[in-house]
């Protein structure tokens, strides 16, 4: 007797078990390995974030802006550089994601784009993003960023003729680099930080809607010197009293003075002319305007935009609108969109933020070409006139405090109201010669110090004018 | 007997010679060497890497030379196999604990002087055969030892007392349990198989005619892995104790109907362990779903199935991927540490080398004619390496529930490493001695 059967038997057994033990590791090693993978849980996809370089972020100077440090374990810290450009930047963070222009363009912030991954994931390579140049500039910023500091509101600087955004601040913002100690008082907080009030606040445009308004009576040919009696009292809607921005006597006033006083009464005077066929037209050439977007909403808050779209079917519902406090609100990139208009004859340029990307083994910048077709709001004369209006609204007008020696700068200083508080705007350009210039947009929450708003946006323009006059066209 | 009888089983026949047994040990070599010298150059401090394989290196060389020496007709598969497997774990735990490897080098060196006194020991199984009962009581009194003064070299509240303790020095004796139980068993049923064989199941009215020699020792088995599981909450020896006996009992009377019983028994005494015991209760729930409790209770087995999931086929690479984030990697799942690492590929290397063990252990009792003590000793102390392995293998793979016993070879732990070699000595002599 050997057993010879029941060993036999036995080894049968205990191979169908390492077998067994086999296809199940190839379960989970081939066909479960995916959705395991991409579990919340998996503490390797941390690392691996920890370990990613991100690409740096620099200015449209070559200024270093943000940038990636590793530290003694090889796990990378992201730092911002400049508290100026917190909100224009947004964030990175390994436990609450990205944000903003982070956001925009992560996949090539991370390197993700990069068709040698293979290569970084056969030979563990450190994965490495490419770096990306932005079209803001540190200098403009950070005066705009001083200009709002104790505010609570948005101010964006376009460049022209090209459509780079020189700066962007919105405010109350965040830190990026306390994200992970703040972030619950920063999202519990009910004026919302990570709201990106320039580039999605829907704000009333109140005095604002004048300026498009006052393009219109000039491709109409409205006269602008007819006297408008008691054209500085103010208007009653509703229970409010719409006011010029600044206190003014009650007095007969013409087109021009109203529109660079900010008066109501004028612009309903000439509402009435226009008819509201025209005004429809200025109302729709206005939506359009809000509908751009120089992030993908995706990238931004997630906080609801409310829909800008005007319901026009009555004409309580127009002069509403006329006023700047119907169903139509205007984001403070529109408002700079449409003074991008006025400097360059009649034609928006499309803005962007990115003008060029390094990849990591690259020491060449390579130009971000992408088409951006200008978008046309008026036309050259218009425009040209437009900003004669807006100049004079500096000179004599409400918008006095934007001014600055030996500078040609125009501009429209106004005031709106929301719900219970009063907003402060400022919108305006300056020129460097032929259609070179900067435009601007700054509205001011709960403040109706419209001087105030001119001032940052005069300190801002002049930062620009001084920037951009160094830089050959 | 006749020749005829002596199944030579497919995939394991004799090798002779000693060039593949040095062959297998020079690969193994290479493989560690390989390995740290990939360490070095991802810039981490491999010296004490290096002491080891020097001596892995020594112990290889000096265990093959002296059983050449001593036992010139043995298995030449078996020690290189062995070696190659405990380098590999012992290369996996270095990266992972380089103190655990500092330990597990030294335990290499006590693991393998104990083997070479294994093999040179006079007169082993009948030493082993005649004071069989002797041997069961100071096993039993080792089970009390522990269950009186057993601790926890961790020191952790609530972890199991399996280990009794001196200074610094931990024993865990249910290692050596397990040998003692084997050769018990192994010397008692070749006693009393040919009165199993000569009987039958059933009485000639249909009626069950076991006999108490079977009833009684199962009995008795159970009992001691019930006693084992009530006191110290050590599934894995449990249920391995268990198993052991019932395989050995049904090898030893043919009775494939035993096995069923004993199957239904492990069965029966799961589903009232489960509502008596806390923890066997853990590992059922968590086997069944996992990912309910995937940050809690689960989080071992989870991070282990993500470790496969990481390695994918071709594995991570040498010293890369994150298995540290398994608690106990070292130990219990040291086979997903080195599935992340090595893959597929990697995790089909390992079970070829444990399966091939047990192919030459199980071969090896198929060549003891006309002995049946070496018979059941070899293939108890093949299914010792055999069971546990796939319960470990399976348990990390959420194969079966899981069970905490270590990997044969590959985890941490000097009792387990030691008792393995003593186990793969007595193989060798075995193999030597046959015919």
């Amino acid at each position: 007797m050997n057993f010879s059967r029941e060993i036999r038997n036995l080894l049968l057994a205990l191979l169908i078990g390492f077998a067994m033990v086999s296809l199940s590791a190839g379960y989970w090693a081939l066909v479960g390995k995916d959705g395991l993978l991409a579990r919340d849980d998996n503490p390797r996809n941390v690392e691996q974030e920890t370990r990613l370089v991100r690409g740096r972020l620099y200015d449209r100077n070559g200024t270093l802006l943000v940038e990636s440090m590793l530290d003694e374990n090889g796990r990378v810290q992201r730092n911002y550089l400049f508290p100026a450009l917190h909100s224009a930047i947004g964030y990175a963070s390994l436990r609450y994601g990205v944000g903003g222009i982070e956001a925009a363009y992560d996949q090539i912030l991370r390197g993700d784009d990069r068709s040698s991954a293979w290569q970084t994931d056969l030979f563990h390579i450190q994965q490495q993003g490419s770096d990306l140049q932005l079209t803001l500039d540190l200098t403009v910023q950070q005066a705009l960023w001083d200009g709002m500091q104790g505010q609570q509101g948005a101010a964006i600087a376009i460049s022209v003729p090209d459509g780079e955004v020189l700066a962007l601040v919105s405010l109350p913002t965040f830190d990026p680099d306390q994200l992970d100690d703040q972030w619950d008082v920063l999202t519990a907080d009910p004026s919302n930080p990570f709201f990106n009030r320039a580039l999605q606040g829907q704000y009333q445009p109140g005095g604002e809607m004048q300026t498009p308004l006052m393009i219109a009576a000039l491709l109409t040919n409205q006269p602008l010197d007819l006297p408008i009696v008691d054209g500085t009292a103010p208007y009653p809607l509703d229970d409010l009293e719409i006011t010029c921005a600044v206190r003014l006597p009650i007095m007969s006033l013409n087109l021009s003075d109203g529109y660079a006083f900010a008066c109501p009464r004028p612009l309903v005077t000439l509402s009435a002319a226009l008819g509201d066929q025209q005004l429809l037209e200025v109302f729709d050439q206005f939506s359009e305007l809000q509908t751009i977007q120089l992030l993908p909403t995706s990238a931004l808050s997630n906080t609801a935009t409310p829909s800008s779209l005007a319901t026009l079917d009555t004409p309580a519902t127009i002069t509403y609108n006329v006023l700047g406090q119907g169903d139509l609100t205007a984001t403070p990139l529109s408002m700079a969109i449409l003074n991008t208009a006025i400097i360059n004859d009649g034609n928006a340029p499309t803005p962007y933020l990115v003008s060029a990307v390094r990849p990591p083994d690259s020491g060449e910048w390579i130009p971000i070409d992408t088409i951006r077709p200008p978008i046309p709001i008026t036309t050259s004369s218009t425009a040209r006139q437009m900003q004669d209006l807006m100049r004079y609204t500096v000179v004599n007008g409400a918008a006095q405090n934007a001014g600055r020696p030996n500078l040609d700068i125009g501009g429209h200083a106004s005031l709106a109201y929301s719900g219970d508080t009063t907003l402060a705007w400022f919108t305006g350009f300056t020129t460097l010669g032929g259609r070179r210039g900067v435009a601007i947009a700054i509205v001011l929450e709960n403040s109706s110090d419209v001087g105030l708003a001119a001032d940052i946006g005069g300190a801002t323009l002049v930062a620009a004018q001084t920037v951009l006059s160094l830089t050959p066209p | 007997m006749n020749a005829q009888e002596i199944v030579a089983l497919p995939s394991a026949r004799p090798v002779n010679g000693r060039g593949a047994g040095w062959a297998l040990l020079l690969i193994g070599g290479a493989f560690m060497g390989v390995t740290n010298v990939s360490m070095t150059l991802q810039g981490d401090d491999t010296s004490s890497q290096w002491v080891a394989l020097l001596v892995w290196c020594v112990c290889a060389i000096m265990g093959e030379w002296w059983l050449w020496y001593r036992l010139p007709k043995h298995d030449p598969l078996m020690f290189p196999l062995v070696l190659v497997m405990t380098g590999w774990g012992l290369i996996t735990i270095h990266r992972l604990l380089p103190t655990f490897g500092e330990r597990q080098t030294l335990w290499l060196v006590v693991a393998t002087l104990t083997l070479c006194v294994v093999i040179a020991l006079p007169k082993l199984f009948q030493w082993l055969r005649n004071y069989r009962y002797l041997l069961l009581i100071f096993g039993l009194f080792l089970l009390l030892g522990t269950i009186l003064f057993g601790t926890n070299p961790s020191g952790a509240e609530g972890a199991p007392q399996l280990w009794l303790g001196i200074g610094n020095l931990y024993f865990q004796p249910s290692e050596l349990l397990k040998i003692i139980l084997v050769a018990f068993l192994a010397s008692y049923l070749a006693e009393q198989y040919s009165a199993f064989r000569a009987g039958n199941l059933f009485s000639e009215n249909r009626r069950w005619n076991i006999s108490p020699r079977i009833l009684g020792p199962m009995l008795l088995m159970w009992g001691l892995s019930v006693i084992i599981l009530i006191w110290q909450r050590d599934l894995g020896t449990a249920i391995l104790f268990f198993v052991l006996f019932v395989t050995l009992v049904y090898v030893a009377s043919g009775y494939t109907i035993l096995l069923w019983a004993g199957v239904l028994l492990v069965l029966a005494a799961g589903v009232v362990a489960y509502r008596l015991f806390d923890v066997v209760q853990l590992r059922i729930d968590i086997w069944l779903n996992p990912w309910l409790e995937a940050d809690g209770r689960a989080y071992q087995i989870v991070q282990s199935l993500m470790a496969f999931a990481a390695g994918g086929t071709f594995g991570e690479g040498i010293g890369q991927g994150y298995a540290a984030y398994i608690p106990v990697i070292h130990s219990d799942f040291i086979f997903a540490a080195i599935a992340e690492e090595w893959g597929l590929i990697g995790i089909t290397g390992v079970i070829a080398l444990l399966a091939t063990l047990v192919m030459r252990g199980l071969y090896t009792a198929s060549l003891q004619r006309g002995r049946p003590f070496q018979t059941l000793l070899a293939v108890g102390l093949s299914l010792l390496i055999g069971i546990q392995s796939l319960m470990i293998m399976g348990g990390v793979l959420k194969l079966i529930p899981l069970t905490g016993v270590t990997l044969p070879f590959f985890s941490y732990g000097g009792s387990s490493l030691v008792m393995n070699f003593i186990i793969v000595g007595m193989l060798l002599r075995l193999s030597a001695e046959n015919g």
